[in-house]
C-alpha cells in the first residue's frame, strides 16, 4: 500500500471530524430554510459558506492534530502532505458530487416547494450540473489547501507566524488592488474586463491556478516543519 | 559490519542554545543501548534527530545506511516512543490499526497482549487517557512493531514500577526472539541496567562517555578501611574521589582489580565495593571523564603515606 | 533497582552468569550431558541483555566446560564437575582458609583455639543432622 493513501486512511481511522461533514449541511440548510421560510423567496445560498468554510477547518485541523503522530508512525512529511491532498481532493470531489445532486432536486421541486434557493448560488452555482461540480469540488480543495497551509505555518512559526502570515496575503492583496488601480490604469481596465468578462467557470479555472500554488506553497513549508 | 546508527560530528543548534555538540557515535545492529545524562542533556534532541522528527545543523546521521529525515526507506524500519507525543481525537484501538499499516513486521498479538499487560482497553479516547497509560500506549505500538530500529525517549513517565518492570521484561523477552537496535533513553539507571550492553552519556550537548556496560563494571572500586592500607593499595592509579574520617579513608579507585590486589586488601582488611553502573554514570554525567584522577591536596595524608612505607 | 534474579550490580553480569552455571554443574544441579539453558532463557532468567548471557555462556565453552552441539544448543562437557571440583579445592585454601585465619590473627584467636572452634561447630552440624 502507498504512503499516500495510508496517510488518507490514517486520517480516516478517527472519522469523527469528517462525520460532522454530514451534519453541517442539513443544519446550516435547516437555519436556511427557517430564515427564508419567513420572508418567502429568500436567498438562503449565503448559509451553504459554512460547509464550504468547515473546509479550510478539515485542512487546519489535518496538520496540528494529526501530523505528529503521523510523523512517528514513519511517514515521511512529504507523503503527509500529499496523502492528505489526496484525501481532501477526494473529499471535495465527493461533496461537491452530493452539492449538485442536491442542486439538481432543488431545481426540480421549485426551491424545495418554498422556492428557497440554497444550493443555487447566483453566478458560481448556478450552471448546467457539471460545472457545479467542478466549481464546487475546486472551491472546497481550494480552502481545505489554503487550512493546511495555515496549520503548517502554525506550527512552524505559531501564532505570531501565522498572523504575519496572513497579513503578508492581505497586504498582497492590497498592494495588487493599489497597483492595478492608481499606476497602471491600462492593466484595471484589462483586469477589470476580464473579471467582469470572467464566466462561472472562468473563475473555477483561476481558483484551481490558486489551488496550486497554495499546494507548492505548503509542500514549500511543510518540508523543515517539526513537531 | 557496518553499524545500524551512525552518527558523525553532529551538531544542532537553536537560536539560544547548542543542543548538540559534536557528536560521534556508532551503535551496532542488534544492540539495546542506554542513552544517559541529566535532564536538558541533549538526549531527545539526538533522538527526534535519529528519528528523522527533527534535523541537524550540520553533521551526518545515518540510521540502516542512510539519512533517516524525509527518507521512508528508513522511517519504515524505525519506531520511536516519545515523551511527548501529540495524538489524533482516536480510540486506542485506532491507534494500533493505524500502526499497524506502517509497520511491515507488526504483531497484532503482541499489540494486544501488552495491552492486558498494562491494564488498557482498546475502546477508550486516547485523549482521556491518564499519563501512564499514553506511555503503555507508545511502549506498545514501538514494541508491536518490531521495527528493525526501536528508539524509546524516557518512554515510561508516569508508569509504576510494577508496569516499568512489565517494560522490561517483554522488552527482553521479545529482544531475544527477534534481535533489533534498541536505544533507551532514561535516568532510571540502576532499573534498567541489566538490559543494557552499552551506555552513551551525554551532558550539556557533549558525548561524555560511550562504552560497554561490561567494561563499566568493575571500572571503579571504593576502597575503605584504615587510610595507610587505602592509599597504599591506590598507591600510582587514578583515584575519583577522597574522604576521610580520623584514620579510615574511603577512596574511589579507577581500573581493574587483579588478584593481587584483592589479596592485598584481604590481608589489610580493606573493603572493596564495585561501582554500580549507575554510580559510574552519575560521575560521568558531572563531568568527571572516565580514568582521570583527582587529586586533593591533603599534606597531612600524602606525608603518613611515607612513614608507613618506610615503616614497611 | 531492577531484580536480577540474585546478580549484583557492580561487576561485569556475564562474569556472574559463568560463575553461576559452574556452581550448578559443581553441585550436580546441571549434570554432564545435560542441556544448559539457551542465551535468551537465561537473559528472561536473570533479566539480562542476551548478550550479556552469551558471554557467560562463552566463558564456560572456551574453559571446556560446555560443549557445542550443532543446531540443538550447549551442553554440559563429560569430566565438566570433576574439573570444576578439583579446581575449587585447589582455590579452597585461598578462599577460606586465609580469610578465616586473617580474622583470627585481628581477634587474637590462636591456630589452636581456632582448630578447636572449628571440631566444637563441625560437632554441632553433626548433630543437627542426626
Amino acid at each position: 500500500m502507498n504512503t499516500w493513501i495510508k496517510v488518507a486512511r490514517y486520517h480516516l481511522v478517527g472519522p469523527a471530524s469528517y462525520l460532522m461533514l454530514a451534519w453541517i449541511l442539513p443544519f446550516s440548510f435547516a437555519v436556511g430554510a427557517v430564515t427564508a421560510g419567513r420572508a418567502r423567496g429568500h436567498d438562503a445560498a449565503g448559509y451553504l459558506a459554512s460547509f464550504f468554510i468547515y473546509f479550510a477547518v478539515l485542512g487546519v485541523r489535518t496538520i496540528g492534530r494529526s501530523l505528529p503522530f503521523s510523523l512517528t508512525l514513519g511517514a515521511s512529511r512529504r507523503s503527509f502532505y500529499c496523502g492528505t491532498a489526496l484525501l481532501g481532493m477526494a473529499l471535495a470531489l465527493a461533496c461537491g458530487l452530493v452539492l449538485t445532486a442536491l442542486q439538481a432536486v432543488e431545481r426540480a421541486t421549485g426551491g424545495w416547494g418554498l422556492s428557497v434557493r440554497f444550493f443555487r448560488v447566483p453566478y458560481l452555482l448556478d450552471g448546467p450540473w457539471p460545472a457545479t461540480w467542478l466549481t464546487s469540488a475546486v472551491g472546497l480543495f481550494a480552502l481545505f489547501v489554503y487550512g493546511m497551509w495555515c496549520g503548517i505555518v502554525y506550527s512552524r512559526w505559531g501564532l505570531l507566524g501565522t498572523l504575519a502570515f496572513i497579513a503578508m496575503q492581505a497586504l498582497v492583496v492590497a498592494a495588487g488592488v493599489v497597483v492595478v488601480t492608481f499606476d497602471h490604469w491600462h492593466l484595471w481596465s484589462a483586469a477589470g474586463g476580464s473579471l467582469v468578462g470572467l464566466t462561472g467557470l472562468g473563475l473555477t479555472g483561476v481558483i484551481a491556478a490558486l489551488t496550486v500554488l497554495l499546494l507548492a506553497g505548503g509542500h514549500a513549508t511543510i518540508r523543515r516543519v517539526t513537531v | 559490519m557496518t553499524p545500524a546508527i551512525s552518527v558523525t560530528d553532529l551538531t544542532r543548534r537553536y537560536r539560544d542554545h547548542t543542543a548538540l555538540d559534536g557528536i560521534d557515535i556508532a551503535i551496532g545492529g542488534g544492540t539495546i543501548t542506554g542513552l544517559l545524562g541529566r535532564n536538558g542533556a541533549g538526549k531527545t534532541t539526538l533522538l527526534r534527530i535519529l528519528a528523522g522528527h527533527e534535523f541537524p545543523s550540520s553533521g551526518s546521521v545515518r540510521v540502516l545506511g542512510a539519512p533517516p529525515a524525509e527518507n521512508e526507506d528508513v522511517l519504515r524500519r524505525l519506531a520511536f516512543v516519545r515523551e511527548d507525543q501529540v495524538y489524533p481525537d482516536i480510540k486506542v484501538g485506532q491507534a494500533l490499526r493505524a500502526a499497524s499499516w506502517f509497520h511491515p513486521n507488526w504483531d497484532f498479538e503482541l499489540a494486544s497482549a501488552l495491552l492486558d499487560d498494562f491494564g488498557l482497553r482498546a475502546d477508550k479516547a486516547v485523549k482521556k487517557l491518564s499519563r501512564g497509560q499514553r506511555s503503555a500506549l507508545g511502549i506498545t505500538i514501538a514494541m508491536a512493531a518490531r521495527a528493525e530500529v526501536t528508539l524509546f525517549d524516557e518512554p515510561y513517565a508516569g508508569l509504576d514500577a510494577v508496569a516499568r518492570q512489565v517494560f522490561y521484561d517483554r522488552l527482553l523477552a521479545d529482544f531475544a526472539r527477534f534481535p533489533r537496535t534498541v536505544v533507551l533513553s532514561t535516568h532510571l539507571i540502576d532499573e534498567a541496567a541489566a538490559l543494557l550492553e552499552s551506555v552513551i552519556v551525554i551532558d550539556r550537548g557533549r558525548l561524555v562517555l560511550n562504552a560497554a556496560t561490561d567494561v563499566l563494571r568493575g571500572l571503579a572500586t571504593r576502597v575503605s578501611g584504615p587510610c595507610l592500607a587505602v592509599d597504599s593499595l591506590a598507591e600510582g592509579r587514578p583515584v575519583w574521589e577522597r574522604r576521610r574520617l580520623g584514620s579510615q579513608a574511603s577512596i574511589v579507585m579507577v581500573g581493574p582489580l587483579s588478584a593481587h590486589d584483592r589479596e592485598r586488601a584481604r590481608s589489610c582488611g580493606l573493603d572493596l565495593t564495585p561501582l554500580s553502573l549507575q554510580q559510574i554514570v552519575v560521575r560521568a554525567a558531572a563531568g568527571v571523564l572516565a580514568p582521570v584522577p583527582i587529586r586533593v591536596p591533603e599534606t597531612g595524608f600524602e606525608a603518613g603515606f611515607e612513614t608507613d612505607r618506610t615503616g614497611a | 533497582m531492577q531484580e536480577m534474579a540474585g546478580l549484583a550490580e557492580g561487576s561485569a553480569l556475564f562474569v556472574q552468569v559463568a560463575e553461576r552455571l559452574a556452581g550448578q554443574i559443581a553441585d550436580g544441579g546441571l549434570a554432564e550431558g545435560e542441556r544448559v539453558p539457551s542465551t535468551n532463557e537465561l537473559a528472561v532468567f536473570y533479566r539480562i541483555n542476551p548478550a550479556t548471557a552469551a558471554k557467560g555462556i562463552n566463558v564456560l565453552a572456551d574453559d571446556g566446560l560446555l560443549e557445542k552441539r550443532r543446531g540443538i544448543g550447549m551442553f554440559v562437557a563429560t569430566g565438566a564437575r570433576r574439573r570444576l571440583l578439583a579446581r575449587r579445592r585447589g582455590e579452597f585454601t585461598r578462599r577460606y582458609v586465609e580469610p578465616l585465619l586473617t580474622e583470627a590473627a585481628r581477634l587474637g584467636i590462636g591456630t589452636g583455639e581456632l582448630f578447636a572452634l572449628i571440631k566444637e561447630a563441625g560437632d554441632e552440624r553433626e548433630s543437627v543432622s542426626l
